[in-house]
């Protein structure tokens, strides 16, 4: 299966949704790039990183 | 259509309008009726509004005008009309949120930050266009028509707030309340020529307003200038007991920061990302707004910022990810109600996995630490284009009907906005040129958080030596 089928075929395994329309099909399949952004930050993530933390660093960082 | 600098009421800005009320100057009515009057004549070409309430308005007006003459007229923004994209929740009025699924919906109460402006004395008269939901970057609605550009009508408002940006533009409301998850205050701003901010994510509750994506959403004003927004601002600002995740942080006096004193602000001009697809009209405007705060004291530093792979790899992620869990229910059940350019922009969120929304989130606040602490090391506000390249038209931009590849240009159009939204970092933008097609060209300020004072200061500074931001289309 090719990366656009994988992907339609997930998204209707899992939330049941179906593609719209044709844009909605290039839009999922376009998700290739945000696979290869974040394979560019891979290591980044701390096994003690708490996603709670946004607000107290926005606290911590005005002046 | 060109520009004009000079006009009656429906021109003046917000602080002015409101000082003329209380110096008797003129009535809430009349006042009313310029705007209504503006609207007749400007909107069959803008379609910047959704629903227009004159009757109410009418009586709200009258009421002012009561008080004034017994002596009981009081609030910053005593008798002044307003409208506001229509997603802001109040009591017995239409909220569409641009949409056809909700096209009926009328809420019975009302949201945080319009009973605010109504406790100061201001009072809404209509909602105005938007995107669907909140969600494109153009102004394109397919449920109640595309909004116009007022400087060039073919060309896109910017959006989501593209009625807001136009309507303030055309002196059809002299402020409105915009909403800003990826751009969608600034951008219209930037296209119409006005000045808006996006603070700091939590600064203004959301109690009442429409959701699109929980941890990206703020609200804030569109107006004429940066003191006008400064005015909104410190109304609305401020913890909200309905909104539990509205900061507390104290409200400092926006309006007293505007105060022209530029010296020892350092300004900081990033060497990557922000002018990588940058058009040449567009740097030059950006150039010479730097000579013009440089000649009133500040320090123009050329700097290159840390962590934009992961700011540009995690922006999009969240919003994506919130919107489509959000809308799951009408996207199962009812696809074809939405939008083409909305539906898909929907769907690809449901690929994304959760690691990824995990990450994205909890690298969040090690992002911004490291961000505000490398940058704001060495300066103090940031200044990029609000919008890179020349503004594209509706047809350029039009998913729905344009060929395969439309999408990115859509896309592209919120590239500079979108990573203070991941910051959560205030950010504002105000005109400072116009491009070869006479459209208007913004210049976007961010800050450390909870500087939205700092980047009122700045932004009026500009404004006391320019006069892009009063430059009105001829309508």
């Amino acid at each position: 299966m090719t990366f656009p089928e994988i992907t339609e075929a997930m998204i209707q395994a899992w939330h049941g949704v179906v593609p719209p329309n044709d844009p909605a099909r290039r839009m999922a399949a376009d998700l290739a790039s945000v696979i290869t952004a974040f394979e560019a930050v891979r290591g980044r993530m701390r096994f003690e990183d708490e996603p709670a933390s946004f607000e107290a660093a926005l606290r911590e960082c005005k002046e | 259509m060109s520009a004009s600098t000079s006009g009656g009421p429906a021109d003046w800005g917000l602080v002015q309008a409101a000082d003329a009320i209380m110096a008797r100057e003129i009535s809430s009515t009349e006042l009313l009726e310029a705007y209504l009057k503006r609207l007749d004549q400007v909107n069959p070409v803008l379609n910047a509004t959704i629903w227009i309430d004159r009757d109410r308005a009418r009586g709200d007006a009258f009421g002012a005008d009561s008080a004034m003459a017994s002596g009981k007229a009081k609030g910053r923004l005593f008798g002044i009309p307003l409208a506001h994209k229509d997603m802001y929740y109040q009591a017995g009025r239409p909220s569409t949120c641009g949409s056809a699924i909700r096209r009926d919906f009328v809420p019975d109460y009302t949201c945080t930050v319009v009973e605010r402006l109504a406790e100061e004395g201001a009072f809404s008269f209509a909602g105005l266009n938007m995107a669907e939901f909140a969600q494109n970057p153009t102004g394109h609605n397919r449920a109640f028509g595309d909004c116009h550009n007022p400087w060039n009508p073919p060309y896109i408002t910017g959006g989501s707030s593209s009625g807001s940006g136009a309507a303030v533009a055309a002196g059809i409301t002299p402020a409105s309340l915009g909403s800003d998850t990826g751009g969608s205050i600034r951008l219209p701003a930037s296209a119409c020529g006005v000045t808006g901010i996006k603070p700091t994510q939590s600064r203004v509750s959301r109690y009442g307003v429409m959701p699109l994506s929980f941890s990206a959403d703020n609200v804030g004003p569109l107006a004429r200038s940066a003191l006008d927004c400064a005015r909104i601002l410190g109304i609305i600002a401020g913890h909200d007991a309905r909104d539990p995740t509205s900061a507390r942080e104290r409200v400092p006096d926006y309006e007293g920061a505007c105060d022209g004193d530029l010296r020892g602000q350092r300004i900081g001009v990033p060497t990557n990302y922000f002018f990588d697809t940058a058009d040449a009209p567009i740097r030059a405007a950006i150039d010479a707004a730097m000579g013009v705060l440089r000649a009133r004291g500040a320090t123009i530093v050329p700097i290159e910022l840390p962590l934009m792979d992961a700011v540009s790899a995690y922006v999009g992620v969240l919003s994506r990810v919130e919107s489509a869990t959000i809308h799951a229910n009408w996207m199962r059940e009812q696809s074809q109600s939405y939008a083409v350019h909305l539906s898909a922009r929907i769907y690809a969120g449901y690929a994304i996995p959760g690691a990824f929304y995990v990450e994205a989130q909890a690298q969040r606040g090690p992002v911004l630490k490291q961000f505000c602490r490398e940058v704001f090391s060495q300066v103090d506000v940031l200044a990029t284009p609000t919008i890179p390249t020349l503004l594209p038209t509706l047809a350029e931009t039009d998913i729905d009907h344009g060929p395969p590849g439309t999408e990115q240009k859509f896309m592209a159009v919120s590239v500079n906005t979108r990573p203070f939204n991941y910051l959560g970092l205030p950010s504002t933008s105000q005109p400072c040129g116009f491009d070869p097609n006479g459209l208007p060209i913004g210049l976007q300020l961010a800050a450390r958080p909870f500087s939205e004072a700092r980047l009122f200061r700045v932004a009026d500074s500009y404004q006391r030596d320019t006069d892009w931001h009063s430059r009105r289309p001829k309508v």
